[in-house]
């Protein structure tokens, strides 16, 4: 039975010749946990066309050490004999996937000299976005509505000026930031991701994914087919930090995936630029941080254009949002910048509470207010 | 040697009638019970035998056979304790048959001869055809309800073997009142501040809507809602009468006058079954916690642990106002109508701070925010979030109103809903809004952003009209509603558990 595999899987490499050298890297970058260090550490022995042919035979010492374990290579061998190196190529192709390889006209040019280049870049959308200045804006996944607030302003307004904003594509300020940035239809958004592109991940970014594919550029490092696994998402950060000109830290808690970012972003020389929050909000604690140890504030995105040499941005748009109402205006004062419940905004503001209902419910019908659970917010942006 | 007494037993909240048969003849001094007894019930055997002969009455030598007609239908309980020693003492010829004549028997036996009271007087003396009706005199109030044969209420069989035997009167009726005198000691002017849950109760009581409470834990929910029946009408005839029914039959305290006359109040605990919560049993079907809440408050603390499947049981009584069990041996209906007040937390975590303290994963709230399901949730025109109180409304403020004058205004509200021929705005049926609660244009303009923002479906918008009708009804306004009104109606229901401040995810960011 192994000896039939074998002989099957034999036919597709006949033609072996006619693969690109990225097929090859594609089907590397497919076999199960190798990341940026293995796939580099494997092209450091032989070229991907042979290293695959050596992988389906029996085990070489060499490429069992880069495994690092026995069972790792076993898993690799089976991948080598079982997987349809042409098949996964065509399936790039028809998903309209890019592929390119270090060294290549096509590869990105900012990632050529990075301290860790990727090996193999997997991209949809036009890579040309990848040229004009970028900025990258990061942050939790758990953010209040002002650090998503703020994430989508910053988006939108450095869009406009022109600046290509980079993000991951995750909940919360990630995607708040590519949501402000297509707001804008200024300059194309980039995204790097964690998986293959076959999949949005997270599930509810789905549109979001695909809007971005459409006017931006995705970027990955994981062949179609590769799942969204924790150890692709600090690889992940170190691409958007190693694309950014300039990293603006939204909202972060005191560890978390952005401050990943931002120490990737401080090992190559970038700018990096922290919001500042309520310093009681533990989303903000990571920026606080960032502050106390001496990083520049972002305030807006003229903060952003200065660290990047540009001028001021454009005009924002016009507040069209109606004028509040005699209640919803004594309601505004009484709720300030900080979140508030029902019944605070009730105390400061003498009103009745069924006045306070009324009011709060007039302003989030109008857009001066977001209520989320029992907090009510003032919305600084008009939609 | 034969006698027939009239009985009856319990089945569901409904009484059968019963007639027992018994059969004293000679032979070998045996005593046997036949028709379907359960085991309590053919224990009668000792236990009728015991007081007998305490009561100082000879026990007949010879064979007895007592037979419980209809013999199809099971009998259960020691309902039939007394009708058994009655017929004994007929058929020995103890007693004259005449002294009997057209009196029904329904108590349980101790061995000193003292009569017991038994679960479900009431629905079983309503179906009995009985002149007079003897009882234990802890039963004789609820006997009485069924305004129907003369209850007579000996403490001890001597007692009764006497009247009986006309050699003494019948005892006196036990006085009713005081021993059981418990009123509600809980009232609205205890609850400082909480504005927001004081409306969302007034609301709720005015206009029969569903409520669920959001807080943290110690916000204070439970202890809202507890006031909750205070300012409830009292029970209309009908619905006193069954919500007895189901007490008595329950084997729950019943008032001192014997009718449920204020809001009954049931608070199961997260961990009942589903059975629990809306009735069954294998063999005996009893009522549930939603038909002993009939008429009154089912409060359901920390909702989202209760299971998923008793949650949803809910919804047929919550849309109907009967639950109907159905088993393979017996089938029964209960009534079911009840206003259900939830409360949960806000998220796993419960939320201590504001937003961005809470240390869920949008996961996690999402997880969480599914334990309730959309249809049920639907179910609840009024969703309010309760915080702690505020610390100047702890200490300064003066108390609020208290529960009789908030009752002044539901009762305005609840006589507004009586001539729309409704016994509350929630029952109103949707093609009369569009007459009996038209909208200005204001109004208008909030539900159609509402609608278009995805927040309303169209039940929840006809829901919403209800409740912002009788918010009308409170204030004293007439229709149409006003753009206040219904703004006010809208923010009392919010969504329950903010799933993530994440507005940007899929509809938005179309390009």
């Amino acid at each position: 039975m192994p000896a039939r595999r074998f002989a099957l899987a034999r036919i597709p490499a006949e033609g072996a010749e006619e693969l690109p050298v990225e097929a090859w890297l594609a089907a590397l970058a497919s076999l199960p946990a190798v990341g940026p260090a293995r796939l580099r550490a494997l092209l450091a022995i032989d070229t991907p066309a042979e290293l695959w042919t050596r992988l389906q035979g029996p085990p070489l010492p060499e490429l069992v050490e880069v495994a690092g374990k026995r069972d790792l290579y076993e898993q690799w061998h089976r991948t080598a004999i079982g997987l349809d190196v042409a098949c996964l190529w065509t399936r790039h192709r028809e998903h309209g996937v890019g592929v390119a390889a270090l060294g290549t006209p096509g590869y990105p040019a900012v990632l050529c000299d990075d301290l860790e280049p990727p090996a193999v870049v997997f991209h949809q959308g036009d890579p040309q976005v990848a040229h004009g200045p970028r900025v990258a804006i990061v942050g939790t996944r758990r953010c209040t509505r002002y650090g998503s607030d703020v994430a989508f302003e910053l988006g939108r307004d450095l869009a406009m000026a022109g600046v290509g904003v980079v993000s991951g594509l995750a909940l919360g300020i990630d995607a708040a930031a590519h949501a402000g940035a297509l707001d804008a239809k200024g300059a194309p958004p980039i995204a790097v991701v964690g998986n293959g592109m076959d999949k949005a991940y997270p599930e509810r970014n789905r549109g979001l994914w695909r809007a971005v594919a459409e006017r931006g550029l995705l970027l990955g490092e994981a062949p179609l087919g590769a799942p969204p696994e924790r150890w692709r998402f600090p690889a992940r950060n170190r691409i958007i930090a190693a694309l950014a000109d300039v990293v603006v830290v939204v909202e972060s808690h005191a560890s978390g995936g952005a401050m990943h970012t931002v120490a990737e972003a401080a090992a190559r020389n970038r700018v990096v630029l922290a919001v500042p929050g309520p310093v009681r909000s533990s989303a903000s604690d990571g920026c606080h941080e960032l502050l106390a140890d001496g990083c520049g504030p972002c305030r807006d995105a003229d903060d952003v254009l200065l660290a990047l040499g540009m001028s001021g941005a454009e005009a924002v748009p016009l507040d069209s949002r109606p004028d509040p109402d005699e209640f919803g205006q004594q309601v505004l004062e009484a709720l300030g910048w900080q979140p508030a419940d029902a019944e605070q905004i009730r105390v400061r503001s003498g009103l009745e509470m069924s006045q306070v209902a009324g009011a709060v419910e007039g302003l989030r019908a109008a857009g001066w207010v977001a209520v989320s659970g029992r907090w009510i917010e003032r919305v600084g942006i008009p939609r | 040697m034969l006698a027939t007494i009239p009985a009856s037993v319990l089945s569901g909240i409904t009484g059968h009638p019963v007639s027992v048969e018994v059969h004293v003849s000679v032979g070998l001094p045996t005593f046997t019970v036949v028709g379907l007894p359960d085991a309590a019930c053919r224990e009668a055997r000792d236990r009728v035998r015991a007081a007998l002969l305490s009561s100082g009455v000879k026990w007949p030598p010879g064979r007895i056979t007592v037979n419980l007609a209809p013999s199809g239908i099971r009998k259960e309980g020691p309902g039939l304790d007394l009708a058994i020693a009655m017929g004994v003492l007929v058929a020995d010829d103890q007693l004259p048959a005449e002294a009997l004549a057209d009196t029904a028997f329904l108590a349980e036996l101790g061995l000193d001869g003292c009569l017991r009271a038994v679960p479900g007087v009431l629905p079983q003396v309503r179906c009995m055809e009985a002149n007079a009706i003897v009882v234990a005199p802890e039963s004789a109030a609820e006997a009485a309800l069924a305004s129907g044969p003369v209850v007579r209420a000996p403490s001890t069989l001597q007692e009764l073997l006497s009247a009986l035997r006309g050699e003494e009167a019948w005892p006196d009726p036990p006085v009713s009142g005081l021993a059981n005198a418990r009123d509600e000691a809980v009232d609205l002017a205890d609850v400082r501040g909480q504005h927001m849950a004081r409306l969302g109760l007034e609301v709720a009581a005015a206009g029969g809507h569903h409520l669920l409470m959001i807080g943290p834990p110690g916000a204070g929910k439970t202890m809202l809602a507890r006031r909750l029946p205070g300012l409830l009408p009292p029970l209309d005839e009908s619905t006193a009468i069954e919500a007895t029914m189901v007490h008595s039959a329950t084997g729950l305290d019943l008032p001192s006058s014997g009718l449920i006359r204020r809001a009954p109040w049931q608070a199961p605990h997260h961990s009942a079954s589903m059975i629990a919560l809306v009735g069954g049993g294998s063999r005996t079907l009893r009522p549930g916690a939603v038909s002993c809440a009939h008429g009154g408050v089912l409060f359901l603390d920390e909702m989202g642990e209760f299971a998923p499947q008793a949650l949803d049981a809910l919804r047929q009584p919550l849309e109907e106002g009967v639950i109907r069990v159905n088993r393979a041996t017996a089938a029964a209906s209960f009534p079911a109508r009840f206003l259900l007040v939830g409360a949960m937390n806000p998220c796993p975590c419960g939320e201590l701070g504001q937003p961005g303290m809470c240390r869920c994963t949008p996961l996690a709230r999402l997880r969480y925010a599914r334990r309730l399901s959309g249809p049920l949730l639907d179910r609840f025109d009024l969703r309010i979030h309760v915080g702690r109180p505020e610390v100047s409304d702890l200490f300064d403020a003066p108390p609020g109103e208290s529960s009789a004058e908030v009752r002044k205004r539901v009762d305005r509200a609840r006589a507004a809903a009586r001539e729309r021929g409704a016994a509350s705005n929630s029952e109103l049926p949707d093609d009369t809004l569009d007459h009996l609660a038209p909208l200005d244009p204001d109004a208008k303009s909030l539900f159609s952003h509402a609608i278009a923002e995805g927040r309303l479906t169209a039940r929840g918008f006809q829901r919403v009209r209800r409740v912002a009708l009788t918010l009308a009804d409170l204030a004293g306004q007439e229709p149409p509603l006003t753009g206040g009104i219904v703004a006010e109606a809208l923010f009392m229901r919010t969504e329950p558990v903010t799933v993530a401040h994440d507005p940007w995810s899929l509809p938005n960011a179309r390009p």
